[in-house]
């Protein structure tokens, strides 16, 4: 089950090789009603305390592959399923300090049945979350 | 006499809550005990493994039809046009959509199908891949006793070149597997409240998404001979047995005069949180019950 908000307490975690972080992760719950199918998703902005990473740097990690914004444009076969967690990669050196941070992220969703100039709308989240482990 | 409504629930209505504090069982046995007949669902949110379930939710979706003794209504899907950024989806591949979908919802037993198709601009025109997509389709349809039926949604009106092609469609096939779903979002006559920051700022389209377009339920007569299903939209009824969005006084008697007699599909849609959803859906079918009720003891005379 998810947690109702869409920014995940757990899966907020630093990556990389201890003492060599290259970035952090934070978890997602599908940023949608429906599944979907990952070309419909258009990337994803985190700002992690005022600090900005736009789609075109960030990455998702689903079902253990990982998708740059190219992976995912092309992605029409893979789904996004209701249920399934997705975790953004951020890239930034060292990672982040153990400690509570104030995350906010847009997921850029293309719904085909909106008007196109509405095309990707941006699915947002907003909140504090914890990282542990340096 | 015209027949007598039946009664479903859309879990659509249990957006909020559905994945985080609700699963199947508790939406099936939250859509039962209202009284109604009827399930609606999407089906890639609520079908596990969608388009391709596993043996063992499908053995629970039986299960749990049997035990709530409800029937499937209609399942809502997606032809999504724009799956690829810049490019247009082909007839086959439109086609391949909507027979992927046909095959779910006759597995699953459901009579309806509701496509959502892509658009191409801001007046919400469908894809024109959809009129060929569907009729390649239409003898598959047929075999499979379903009828596909797009939905008429704020902010298209019923009086609309859309609603014009899909009849003209209908029309020239001659088809049964075709009709319409209205959604009766588009007799919302007072703004929702606490909308705005849903939508984007000073957009002409959000504005008639908050303050409803007022389609006349009159209006209604008119295309009703085309009308297969009917999603009971709403988006609050208050303490005092009163919906703010909607007007079910005048539109239930305009469906009993047309002698609608098919599915009112509770489907609601408001309060972005958990935990709304679930009364909502109760208030809605007590109302429409007792509108329907007070129709057939004092009938209107048209």
């Amino acid at each position: 089950m998810y947690e109702f908000q869409l920014i995940q307490s757990t899966g907020f975690r630093n990556h990389g090789p201890q003492g060599a972080r290259d970035g952090f992760e934070l978890r997602l719950r599908l940023p949608n009603y429906r599944g979907m199918r990952l070309s419909l998703l258009d990337g994803i902005d985190v700002t992690v305390d005022g600090e900005f990473f736009g789609h075109e740097v960030n990455s998702l990690i689903l079902h253990g592959k990982t998708y740059d914004l190219e992976d995912m444009r092309k992605a029409t076969a893979v789904s996004w399923a209701m249920g399934d967690f997705g975790s953004v990669f951020v890239p930034k050196a060292g990672g982040l300090a153990p400690g509570i941070h104030h995350l906010k992220v847009a997921a850029r969703v293309r719904s085909p049945y909106f008007p196109p100039h509405l095309q990707p709308l941006p699915v947002n989240g907003e909140r504090l979350a914890t990282i542990i482990l340096p | 006499m015209a027949g007598q409504f039946k009664y479903g629930v859309s879990l659509y209505s249990f957006t909020e809550d559905f994945g985080s504090v609700m699963g199947l069982e508790e939406g099936f046995d939250h859509i039962a005990d209202t009284g109604a007949t009827g399930i609606e669902i999407l089906g890639a949110t609520h079908v596990t493994g969608y388009p391709e379930p596993p043996k063992a939710w499908l053995d629970r979706w039986f299960d749990l039809l049997d035990w709530h003794r409800l029937e499937p209504t209609n399942m809502c899907s997606w032809v999504d046009t724009k799956l690829r950024l810049g490019c247009s989806m082909t007839i086959e591949e439109g086609a391949a959509e909507l027979e992927r979908d046909l095959r779910l919802a006759h597995r699953l037993g459901f009579k309806f199908l509701r496509p959502k198709f892509g658009v191409i601009d801001q007046d919400l025109t469908p894809d024109p891949i959809w009129a060929p997509a569907v009729e390649r389709v239409l003898d598959l349809a047929h075999k499979l006793d379903i009828v596909m039926n797009p939905e008429i949604h704020s902010p298209t009106p019923i009086n609309h070149p859309v609603v014009h092609e899909y009849i003209h469609f209908i029309e020239r096939t001659g088809t049964k597997n075709f009709a319409l779903l209205i959604d009766t979002g588009i007799f919302q006559d007072r703004p929702l409240r606490g909308w705005q920051h849903e939508l984007p700022e000073g957009d002409s389209e959000a504005a008639k998404i908050i303050n409803g377009i007022h389609v006349d339920p009159e209006e209604f007569l008119g295309i009703a001979q085309y009308v297969s299903f009917i999603q009971a939209k709403f988006h609050y009824i208050n303490d005092d047995l009163h919906d703010e969005n909607i007007p079910w006084d005048k539109v239930i008697p305009v469906l009993k005069r047309a002698g609608y007699a098919g599915y009112l599909s509770s489907e609601y849609e408001g309060a972005r949180e958990p935990w709304v959803a679930i009364d909502q859906v109760r208030r809605q079918q007590l109302l429409l019950r007792q509108l329907e009720q007070a129709y057939d003891a004092a009938p209107v005379a048209a």
